[in-house]
């Protein structure tokens, strides 16, 4: 049996065979050090996409309602033809009023311990109310009396403390009233619309239509003496008897309803005339009836929101059909059916939502998107609803007269897909489309949130940039690290190296106050060089190959730009200075103005093309971007075209191929994965650049290809709305989708370059 | 007549920057024969080779002076075009360098760049060229595959190969037969001797047996000096000089 040598037999490893310790603790510490490294990389950027989703996820939820509280209160009668009855809330949805039409307006103090009290609606005379309208803006009653009158009465609530407990005091402020038509019969339905200066009152008096505007006196202590200014009876004018009116707020235009006949006259005040204008039939395609069951203003009096009577739901808006001057209605929604006609609708005063429905079924919809927000069937038949001011509660009525208080949780209702990346017709436009005005002047005014034009934008200023820089940047680095002498070389490349560096708002800025205003009145110079000087360059070359060799010998090699560049900086003087000649023979159109003939780019382009020309526009853009993105793609391009191995150009030389034929078949082949990233770099710098499109465009959201108009991109537009965005507000988190979108476009475009990368990599490996 | 000054170096130095590798070369190397260049590592053999097509021109700050001459015109006149002078003077290199292209390709490269696209043409040469090299047995079924499918003296003899396609006057062969086996080393110094014919062959090796058996001249140098040019056959048995004597019998140190 052998023996096994012990342990201690065996031979120590000879010292200059060991590794020392500390080799190998570096070894492992480096080791350790970057895996850590590398993983806090890939958190990191996880991270910052967990943020920015954790930021638009909520865009795209729903609107959730729960129930708040239950208040039992009076009975309310059924709703006549021509008032439904209604509720509406204070500021802090404490103090609930309903009204239905008698002679006092019931409160219901939900917090303190006064329960449940009226006050007295206050008709000077005799009459009792015939019929009413609630306007929700204004919380304001339009009250027509049965001897013939019409009025309003408004409803406010001031806020009292004592002891630091806060009372909420209601009062009810009765207006004057005046006197429509001559009998003394009662109002069957009114409509109020109120401008600056004017007030209108549309009142349906024994089947007539009467209308009293009135005016107010401005003295010189505020409110003057409100008088009576014009009266008139409009009955002929309608095609049929309306039962029901409503007049928008500017005071100028009224739609007569009738319901049975399913169909709205459009009247409109101009110059001191009501004119019929339009008469809107909303379901006359329906198969299953034609009759409205309700149509009411949408907040911001431009949309109408009508309910056939079999449950159907559209909203006409106001707009100006192409080659028109007067605004019409048209249908630019449409909802899901309901079970039946509406009887309830009350719009939202902080946006362009509104609740309706039928018997049980409840929905919160939102126009503009044309979504359904919110919609449920509850255990009760709702009467009436109102939606506080602030968005965040409901109060729904019952046929017992119970106010059910529910809680809205719908913080981004004009959010969802459709508003992001749909095609819209918003109101006021004449056809949907893709729009971005995230803040506008007035309290009604419809965001629109398309990412559309800014995706657009973006991929316009890319594309613009990279069709003047691309070819430059890359050619440039084919005959610096090819053709030019290696001389001369050495120089060139750290001051492209330098000119990587220039901080872009730096050139934004001499984009926008220098290139800008010179490029401006010089476009058909531009032109001119732009075809002029590459034809020219080609031409030279072919030139220079017809010299006889002793002639051309006297040039070495790769220092052949001192014969070309002297000739092209001539040519480009000549072009420059031709442009005015080529505007005036080709650029001359009559001056819009004048008629006289101008010779003006700026003028003949918007003139011939039908499209803008901006002083910042693309092509700026496009130069300055290109000043940007050309060193980042000449440095890496150069550097791939300059490390194929010399043995291969070599190798091609010695065959006999000229040096064009050495970079194209051997160089560029080899380079190709090396000059495919420079161009994904460049794109990537591109797409996310911002201050230069900041400063260098017009930050006009468009969709033009348009090069003389400009473009918001994705990341200017960041830069630019972000400090005005209230955190957490839909415009803060459809700013981080813009963020999202960006970073999304750029992580898939980098991984398709990648793996094609790769590919062209494995295909000209070498050995 | 034969030219036996065929290519003439006339004083011939060569700086690679600051660093003089060859010191006034004078050589004749005669038309139609087959001159053998041999030395130790670095003497500068594959610099004056390199300079007889003028494929120096493509490394960054060399320098040179005198001359040499091909056929009576001096390489470094300004009016010669250096592309038509390569297709002329055909070159092996040291270092194999196929192209990232298939074998069929790296054989009519000079073909194709020359304009001359017939398929006749291409398939006849490549036959041509590939039985030349000695490599058409092993890669006629796989002409269409990349030539980096091939094993190192493969990729070397097609190298060979894409350097005798275009049929150059001159064909320069740095170590030729470096990374060959015997057998294949033998049908190329085969090849030679039946190109000598046609061209005329300038050869570096470091196989001396290789210098004796197909060179008609040789020529001995010695950090960058030509120390003894004659015929191969006085050279390896009356060489005049000790050093290659020395170095001849491998007591060179
Ligand atoms: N591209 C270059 N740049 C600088 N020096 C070079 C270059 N090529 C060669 N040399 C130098 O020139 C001298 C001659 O080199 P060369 O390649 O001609 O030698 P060689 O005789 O071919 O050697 P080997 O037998 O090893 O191939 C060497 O000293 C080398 O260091
Ligand atoms: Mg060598």
């Amino acid at each position: 049996m052998p023996d096994t040598p012990a342990e201690s037999q065996r031979k120590p490893i000879p010292e200059r065979f060991q590794v020392a310790k500390a080799t190998l603790r570096f070894d492992t510490f480096m080791g350790y050090a970057i895996q850590v490294g590398g993983v806090a990389i890939i958190v990191a950027v996880f991270g910052i996409l967990a943020f920015i989703l954790a930021q638009v996820l909520p865009l795209f939820g729903k609107a959730e309602v729960t129930e708040r509280r239950a208040v039992p209160g009076e009975t309310a009668p059924s709703p006549t033809a021509t008032s439904s009855p209604a509720i509406g809330l204070d500021e802090w949805a404490e103090l609930p009023f309903s009204f239905s039409g008698g002679d006092a307006v019931t409160f219901t103090d939900l917090k303190g311990e006064r329960g449940t009290f009226t006050l007295p609606v206050e008709i000077p005379g005799e009459a009792k109310i015939s019929t009413f309208a609630y306007n929700p803006a204004g919380n304001r009653l339009e009250i027509g009396t049965s001897d013939g009158r019409v009025g309003s009465a408004t409803i406010s609530y001031t806020a009292e403390f004592t002891d630091g407990i806060r009372t909420i005091v209601p009062t009810i402020e009765v207006g004057k009233f005046h006197k429509v038509g001559s009998e003394r019969t009662p109002v069957e339905a009114i409509g109020y619309g109120a401008s600056d200066s004017k007030q209108l009152y549309a009142a349906l008096v024994g089947g007539k239509l009467h209308v009293v505007t009135l005016k107010e006196k401005r003295g010189l202590f505020g409110k003057g003496k409100v008088t009576k200014d014009l009266e008139l009876d409009l009955s002929d004018k309608l095609t049929s008897p309306p039962d029901r009116l409503l007049v928008a707020k500017d005071g100028r235009g009224i739609m007569a309803i009738s319901r049975k006949a399913g169909s709205i006259d459009y009247l409109y005040l101009n110059g001191g005339e009501f004119t019929l204008r339009q008469t809107v039939h909303p379901f006359a395609d329906r198969e299953d009836t034609k009759s409205i069951a309700r149509a009411d203003f949408l907040f911001g009096d431009v949309s109408l929101v009508t309910s056939s009577t079999s449950g159907a739901l559209r909203i006409f808006s106001l707009f100006r059909p192409e080659g028109q001057s007067d605004r019409i209605f048209g249908q630019t929604k449409a909802f899901p059916d309901l079970p039946s006609g509406t009887t309830f609708f009350v719009p939202s005063l902080r946006n362009k939502a509104f609740l309706t429905g039928t018997g049980n079924t409840v929905g919160l919809y939102y126009a503009t998107t044309g979504a359904v927000r919110w919609s449920d069937d509850l255990p009760f038949e709702t009467r009436s609803a109102a939606i506080d001011g602030k968005f965040k509660t409901i109060a729904l009525a019952d046929t017992t007269g119970t106010v059910h208080l529910l809680n809205l949780d719908d913080h981004h209702p004009e959010a969802g897909a459709k508003a992001f990346f749909g095609k819209i017709w918003y109101e006021g436009a004449n056809k949907p489309e893709y729009t971005w005005a995230s803040t506008g002047g007035s309290g009604d005014f419809e965001v629109k949130l398309s990412m559309m034009p800014l995706i657009f934008g973006s991929l316009k200023g890319t594309i613009y940039a990279l069709l003047f820089a691309i070819p430059i940047a890359l050619l440039a680095a084919i005959y610096t690290s090819q053709f030019l002498n290696w001389k001369i070389k050495r120089v060139i490349k750290p001051t492209m190296e330098i000119m990587a560096s220039l901080p872009s708002v730096v050139l934004g800025f001499i984009g926008a106050l220098w290139l800008a205003p010179v490029l401006e009145t010089k476009v058909p110079s531009v032109l001119l060089l732009c075809l002029g000087l590459p034809s020219a360059a080609a031409l030279i070359g072919w030139a220079w190959n017809q010299l006889p060799v002793e002639k051309r010998c006297k040039l070495k090699p790769g220092y052949e730009f001192l014969v070309f560049v002297p000739i092209l900086i001539f040519l480009a003087y000549a072009f420059w200075n031709l442009g005015p000649v080529l505007e005036r023979i080709c650029f001359t159109v009559p001056d819009p103005l004048t008629g006289k003939p101008i010779s003006d780019f700026r003028v003949w382009w918007p003139e011939v093309t039908g499209t803008p020309f901006e002083q910042r526009n693309s092509l700026v853009v496009g130069f300055v971007m290109g000043f940007a993105v050309i060193p980042i793609i000449f440095t890496i391009a150069e550097d791939a075209l300059s490390n194929v191995p010399p043995a291969l150009i070599a190798g091609s030389s010695a065959l006999g191929a000229s040096r064009w034929q050495v970079v194209r078949t051997v160089v560029l082949p080899i380079a190709s994965a090396g000059i495919f990233s420079a161009l994904m770099i460049g794109f990537g710098r591109a797409v996310g650049e911002t201050m230069i499109m900041v400063m260098a465009t017009g930050n006009t959201p468009v969709m033009e290809w348009n090069i003389f108009n400009g473009m918001r991109t994705l990341a200017a537009n960041i830069a630019v709305e972000l400090p005005e965005a209230p955190k957490g507000s839909t415009h803060f988190r459809a700013l981080f989708l813009g963020a999202l979108l960006l970073f999304l476009f750029t992580f898939v475009l980098n991984t398709l370059a990648e793996l094609l990368r790769h590919r062209l990599r494995e295909r000209y490996k070498l050995v | 007549m034969l030219d036996p000054s065929y290519i003439k170096i006339q004083d011939f130095s060569f700086w690679y920057g600051a660093k003089k590798a060859l010191h006034g070369i004078n050589m004749d190397i005669p038309e139609s024969q087959i001159t053998a260049l041999i030395g130790p590592s670095g003497c500068g053999k594959s610099t004056l080779l390199r300079n007889m097509n003028r494929m120096n021109d493509l490394i960054d700050g060399v320098r040179h002076e005198g001359d040499i001459t091909l056929d009576g015109t001096s390489l470094y006149d300004p009016t010669v075009e250096v592309i038509s002078l390569r297709k002329r003077v055909g070159m092996v290199f040291q270092k194999y360098n196929p192209f990232a292209k298939t074998i069929y390709e790296n054989v009519v490269f000079s073909l194709r760049v020359a304009g001359r696209n017939s398929k006749k043409e291409l398939d006849e040469t490549v036959e041509r060229s590939l039985k030349g090299a000695a490599l058409w047995d092993e890669v006629k079924d796989r002409l269409h595959e990349s030539a980096f499918s091939l094993s190192g003296g493969q990729m070397q003899r097609l190298c060979i190969a894409r350097a005798i396609a275009n049929r150059p006057q001159i064909l320069l062969m740095d170590e030729p037969c470096a990374a060959l086996d015997p057998i294949a080393t033998l049908k190329i110094e085969e090849l030679m001797l039946k190109l000598k014919e046609e061209f005329t062959i300038v050869i570096v090796t470091h196989n001396m047996q290789q210098a004796m058996r197909c060179s008609d001249k040789t020529a001995f140098f010695y950090l960058g000096k030509l120390i003894e040019f004659n015929d191969t056959k006085s050279i390896f048995e009356t060489p005049k000089e000790a050093q290659t004597e020395e170095y001849i019998s491998g007591r060179f140190s």
